[in-house]
């Protein structure tokens, strides 16, 4: 089946009237993930935009038609090694266990579970939608927030100009952990991205499975609502978002020898309004550094 | 299409996300060639395949305006609700 | 049958558990508590016991991982102490108020700082409003009965709260004693299997925790509460039936130790106790009329039960090995004074605070309260008595 035949007949899992901001990148890719993995499931929604923006209900209705959780900021991983064991343990490892949360819930308060559940090869498939911080408190930074992005913990004053330090490369720590598949991608690429949540998926039922997404958030970043998909198409162009898998120590990536530089990637994207010509050169750096670094590991 | 209009039934949590919209997209199925670009980056899920044929609901769009951005064929405009 | 073997009260909660036949543990490991944890894996990697045990990465994650499973509709275990609770308290007060039954051991430890890995109940009395059942053992025999009563007590329908069967870090968690261990056809008889269905099952889909407004959140806060004065009953009569089955009760919520026509009572917490009875011996014998109420459940507080108890005395004193330090008290002295409301006046009582931080909590020290209580002149509250080393009689 393509990838558009499934996204065109597999049902929708998640609730169509959600309170997500328009143009939401974490709307699509959990919307995506939801349909992809089916009502078989148990899926986990941490506190984060998707848990506000209804993914597990309000009062006493359900966001979704598969058994949701909105487990703890900081124990989705190890909340969902739980529920795997006891669906092995039934026999009925047929049951997806899915995972979906946000930078915050993977790379900063929930990294000390998400790492501990991928060292012990959990089986489960971890859905990180990096928008580049805490989006549903109100745009704070966290650690995978680009250099001289203006939050609002960051902002961009007269004596600091926005984030001083680097983001951090979740999906490359995970993949170190060992474990059965890790990916990165990007709602830009739809049938690359279908292929990983489906190889995810199949990954989960024999061990841990992680794919890091590019999320774009329009409201938080301050881009029209209608660029969500062209600024993470020029996140990966730019090679910032380089996208590559890892399957048991093999790695794959989708090579980019033309890149777009990160001042095409950056414009109109208000978070960087205010970017100084030596912040951009360190993104430019960093965007040439963690491609080769991922062309490396990739070189046959 | 079940999804696009309340799934579930009772004890669904179902915003009326419709009634943010203030541009609305507006196929022209002239240029439409059903590629499904559309439908593939829909955040809400609210366009929809019938057959070949790639259609738009209303039921909760909320006007972002991705799918006119991202339709190859130019063939989505977004056209202001008026009252 | 059983057999009669002489455990430490780690092995006995291992035991204990083994004989549950959980379906899954997680733990971490944390003096004094490490001994549990080895032991239960020993049994699963040995293949002597079929569970799934989880080796996590921290305390946060092993009652996360417990919880997962439990909601799941897993029958799950897991034990801890101090730094431990501490760190796992964010799931742990989730557990209780997701109301999915569990039974974790608490070898108690004094809570750092200053540095300390030594004895003390602080631990455990500083998550008593974290909707949690909890029950202090004494002896190492009650610490193994008292998990497979533990579960039979979280697991009824009119309960569905989660259980701490604490007891004292080193000097229960290492001290051996002669302890009769059932036969795991004698427990089966006693607990059913877990029966409870599962809260995340693709075949019956469902939200677990969407965003609750106030009004809502109330009524479960309030049947949470009611659930636990209910619990107060169903302790008694878990009691009942574990008698009947193997032939030793404790009495429920509380002991009441030789306190027909006490005169006098000192209230005691956990291994403390086994003291404080030679003290109460002692003194009756030279003709002072004392009598001993263990609180076996602190959680729910079995208010009516020390009422009745303390209704008579003209004086008690309440030995905490923890402090309150909202009020220069140990913590159970605070509540026994509110159980006993209007029938404190006339009474002679005290908090006396000992045995922090591993330090003894010696026969001399239960003796020179006593002796502090009987002479006491007139009624009302005295000052706290700290059961340090000086206090010797």
């Amino acid at each position: 089946m393509s990838y558009m035949d499934i996204l065109k007949t597999a049902p929708q899992v998640l609730t169509p009237g959600t309170s997500a901001c328009q143009g939401c990148g974490g709307e699509l890719i959990l919307r995506r993930v939801m349909q992809i993995a089916g009502a078989n499931s148990v899926f986990a929604v941490p506190p984060g935009c998707m848990a506000g923006a209804g993914a597990v209900g309000w009062s006493d209705t359900n966001g979704c038609t598969a058994p949701m959780h909105i487990p703890l900021l900081d124990n989705t991983a190890s909340f969902m090694s739980g529920v795997s064991e006891m669906y092995q343990r039934r026999g009925r490892g047929d049951v997806n266990i899915v995972a979906i949360a946000g930078d915050g819930a993977s790379a900063d308060c929930g990294f000390q579970s998400l790492s501990g559940a991928a060292e012990r090869g959990a089986r489960m498939l971890y859905v990180c939608y990096d928008n580049e911080g805490y989006m549903n408190t109100g745009f704070q930074r966290s650690s995978t927030t680009s250099r001289g992005s203006s939050t609002s913990t960051t902002p961009s004053g007269a004596a600091i100009n926005g984030k001083e330090q680097g983001a951090k490369y979740v999906p490359l720590i995970l993949a170190m952990h060992n474990i059965e598949y890790c990916a990165t991608a990007s709602p830009s690429h739809m049938p690359d991205f279908v292929a990983k949540v489906k190889h995810g998926l199949e990954a989960s039922k024999r061990g841990f499975a992680y794919i890091h997404v590019f999320s774009p958030c329009p409201t938080g970043w301050g881009f029209k609502p209608s660029e969500s998909i062209a600024v993470a198409r020029r996140a990966v162009a730019s090679n910032m978002f380089p996208l590559w898998e890892c399957e048991r120590g093999r790695w794959y990536m989708s090579e980019n020898r033309s890149p777009i530089t990160m001042a095409q990637f950056v414009e109109g994207i208000g978070k960087f309004s205010r970017l100084d010509a030596a912040a951009l050169e360190e993104l430019q750096e960093a965007a040439s550094a963690r491609y080769e670094l991922i062309r490396r590991l990739c070189a046959k | 299409m079940g999804h696009v209009t309340p799934m579930g039934g009772p004890g669904m949590y179902v915003l009326d996300t419709a009634s943010w919209r203030v541009v609305r997209p507006v196929m022209d199925k002239n240029r439409c060639v059903n590629c499904g670009q559309c439908l593939a980056y829909c955040p809400v899920g609210s366009i929809y395949a019938e057959g070949r044929q790639i259609l738009i609901s209303y039921d909760y769009c909320k006007g972002c305006g991705i799918c006119a951005a991202e339709c190859p064929k130019r063939a989505i405009t977004m056209v202001p609700e008026v009252e | 049958m059983g057999e009669r073997m002489a455990l430490t009260g780690n092995k006995c909660a291992s035991y204990g558990a083994a004989l549950c036949r959980p379906d899954l543990i997680a733990a971490y490991p944390i003096t004094p508590q490490s001994s549990v944890v080895e032991e239960l894996a020993g049994l699963v990697y040995s293949g002597a016991l079929d569970a799934r045990m989880v080796q996590v990465e921290s305390e946060h994650s092993a009652m996360s991982v417990v919880q997962g499973a439990a909601a799941a509709g897993g029958r799950v275990f897991t034990a801890t102490s101090a730094q431990g609770l501490a760190l796992m308290f964010e799931p742990y007060f989730r557990m209780s108020t997701l109301r999915l039954p569990m039974v974790m051991a608490i070898a108690t430890r004094e809570m750092t700082s200053p540095e300390t890995i030594w004895s003390g109940q602080q631990d455990a009395m500083s998550v008593r409003e974290a909707g949690w059942i909890q029950c202090f053992c004494e002896t190492n025999q009650e610490i193994l009965d008292m998990i497979l009563q533990g579960y039979m007590l979280a697991e009824d329908p009119r309960v569905l709260i989660p259980v701490n069967i604490c007891y004292d870090g080193f000097y229960s968690s290492h001290l051996m004693e002669g302890v009769d261990v059932p036969s795991q056809a004698e427990a089966d008889a006693f607990l059913p299997p877990y029966g409870l269905p599962a809260k995340l099952d693709p075949r019956e889909p469902r939200s677990l925790d969407p965003m609750t407004p106030g009004e809502l959140l109330t009524k479960y806060r309030r049947s949470h509460l009611e659930a636990m004065q209910a619990a107060l009953e169903v302790v008694e009569e878990v009691d009942i039936k574990f008698a009947k089955a193997f032939g030793r009760s404790y009495g429920g919520a509380i002991e009441a130790y030789r306190m027909d026509g006490a005169d006098y009572a000192l209230v005691t917490v956990g291994g403390m106790t086994g003291a404080a009875r030679e003290v109460v011996d002692a003194l009756r014998g030279e003709g002072l009329n004392f009598g001993l109420v263990k609180l076996r459940f602190t959680r729910p507080f079995p208010a009516a039960r020390v009422r009745e108890a303390l209704a008579g005395v003209k004086g008690f004193a309440v030995v905490d090995r923890s402090v309150s330090f909202g009020w220069d008290a140990g913590p159970m002295y605070v509540e026994a004074c509110a159980a006993l409301g209007g029938l404190l006046a006339g009474k002679a009582h005290f908090s006396a605070i000992g045995g922090l931080g591993g330090a003894d909590l010696s026969v001399a020290q239960l003796a020179a309260a006593a002796r502090r209580l009987a002479g006491a002149e007139g009624a009302g509250r005295m000052d706290t008595l700290w059961l340090s080393e000086e206090v010797r009689q």
